[in-house]
């Protein structure tokens, strides 16, 4: 199973792309995977439904956050109402092994996204702050990376042990799927993929080139 | 092709690509013409002083292409609305590419949203945004 | 969200700090288009029934200041982004009124210190009041690490 680990609708401030034309898209241009994680920015979308249009497109459509830390941007998989009031999802100067650890303590996982991205990515930053603790996954394909970003992220994550995950990073529709996660497992909801993700039975996959 | 109406156009669809003069030249005439006569705009060496790989084609002359390119495949087109995010400079002197593609289509008010992209040669997005415009 | 950017926001956000007159001149819009790679008539010829500035024309219309008075410098400001709202095409050879106000601010990391947004709306009316247009002007500023 195939899904887009990193989305970011209207919803986020930067955010282009209405949910319901993500799923036009994916159809009418055959992207090839089976769902997309919307990981607004700085906030958890409690309110927004998409199950009906799950349904209507034959897509899983799950709901996350990214959040932002001193080592950078972070994606929050599994985010329940006790997590956001376990740290301020708006705050830009939460601390990256707070996040790891209250995220694991409440059940969700963690993954620090584009990092190999100047400013805003874990390895810009562990010369002078330290590797972290806590860190188990990575994102190292990321649809939005310039450079050698994403080949940052895979060495950093290879020499340090990290497994990995791809997302496309959109916030237009148009680039959806532009990077995912292969999963063994099939994947109907939250729970089960922040379950995959423990098990690290995931593999993260470029579609650059198909889409 | 040319699309006259909103009957023509298709979700999905590519507006037709073109490669934008983002010479120094035309960067530094619009610039000076808008009144940003900065050496950022205008000077590559004096750029790399202030910082920056070169000089920068403004942001409005990106978002003038965009809008170019829209009313080249819909010369009937009312832009109502464009959004766009500066993600990088886009360097004077460097062939960049522009691309549109349809992503919502509203018959009843008319409307068609366009997801538009500067990139440059290695495929990198410079500026992304969307537009929405009214076909008749 | 951090509580000098929600006093900020309180203080300033939606209140008009600026006006000024652009006397919209054919010719530079004109060269605007052509530069822009514009082809139809109704933005190079000035005998066109239509004649009228191209869309994002405004967008390169500064007002007298692009913060309000008193607003604080978080560090130099860089180009974020621009957007456009088009009611009605802008005349060339007219007037028209520009009113500016702060319309958002938001914060987002940074390596040192944080990055300050601050979205600034002129809000474009011609002589006889009507809103012609809307011109957003992202500005982003990186903070210093204290």
């Amino acid at each position: 199973m195939l899904l887009d680990l990193h989305t970011h609708s209207i919803k986020s401030d930067d955010g282009r792309a209405k949910v319901e034309n993500y799923c036009q898209w994916i159809k009418a241009k055959n992207i090839p995977i089976d769902g997309f994680v919307l990981t607004e920015h700085r906030q958890f979308d409690a309110e927004s439904d998409y199950s009906d249009l799950a349904e209507k497109f034959g897509l899983t459509i799950l709901k996350a956050s990214e959040v932002e830390t001193e080592y950078g941007h972070v994606l929050v998989y599994g985010v329940t109402e006790a997590l956001t009031q376990a740290f301020d999802f708006s705050s830009i100067e939460l601390s990256l092994e707070r996040v790891l650890e209250v995220s694991e303590a409440h059940g969700a996982v963690a993954v620090p996204c584009h990092p190999g991205r100047p400013r805003v990515g874990m390895f810009a930053h562990t010369e002078e702050l330290g590797i972290p603790k806590g860190v188990k996954i990575v994102e190292i394909y990321n649809g939005g990376s310039r450079d050698k970003e994403d080949q940052i992220a895979i060495d950093n994550a290879q020499s340090l042990g990290y497994l990995g995950v791809g997302g496309s990073d959109s916030h237009i529709v148009s680039h959806i799927g532009r990077c995912a996660t292969r999963f063994d497992d099939a994947i109907e909801n939250i729970d089960d993929l922040v379950a995959a993700l423990k098990t690290g039975k995931f593999e993260a996959v470029t579609l650059k080139e198909s889409v | 092709m040319s699309i006259t109406s909103i009957s023509e156009v298709e979700f999905g669809v590519d507006l037709p690509a073109f490669e934008p003069d983002t010479s120094l030249e035309t960067a530094s005439k619009f610039a000076t013409l808008v009144g940003w006569g900065g050496a950022r705009f205008t000077d590559h060496e004096a750029a790399r002083k202030e910082g920056l790989p070169g000089a920068m084609v403004p942001g409005i002359l990106s978002q003038g292409y965009l809008v170019a390119m829209i009313h080249n495949w819909a010369p009937s087109a009312e832009v109502k609305s464009i959004d766009t995010v500066f993600r990088a400079a886009v360097i004077a002197d460097e062939k960049h590419q522009i691309t549109g593609v349809v992503t919502d289509i509203n018959e009843d008010d008319k409307l068609v949203e366009i997801d538009i992209t500067v990139a440059n040669e290695k495929g990198e997005t410079r500026v992304f945004g969307t537009a929405s415009v009214q076909i008749p | 969200m951090d509580q000098d950017i929600e006093t900020l926001r309180d203080e300033y956000l939606n209140q008009d700090f600026d006006e000024k007159s652009f006397d919209i001149d054919p010719d530079i819009t004109i060269e605007y288009a052509r530069l822009c790679g514009e082809t139809a008539n109704r933005f190079l010829d000035k005998n066109d029934p239509d004649f009228q500035a191209p869309p994002t024309f405004i967008a390169s219309l500064s007002g007298g200041r692009s913060l309000p008075k008193g607003f604080p410098r978080f560090g130099i400001g860089m180009d974020a982004g621009k957007g456009v709202e088009c009611f009605s095409p802008i005349k060339p050879g007219q007037a028209v009124i520009g009113r500016t106000h702060l319309h958002d601010i938001y914060t987002k990391t940074g390596r040192s210190g944080r990055m300050v947004f601050t979205v600034s709306r002129i809000e474009f009316f011609d002589q006889a009041g009507t809103h012609l247009a809307n011109a957003d002007s992202r500005i982003v500023m990186r903070e210093k690490a204290k």
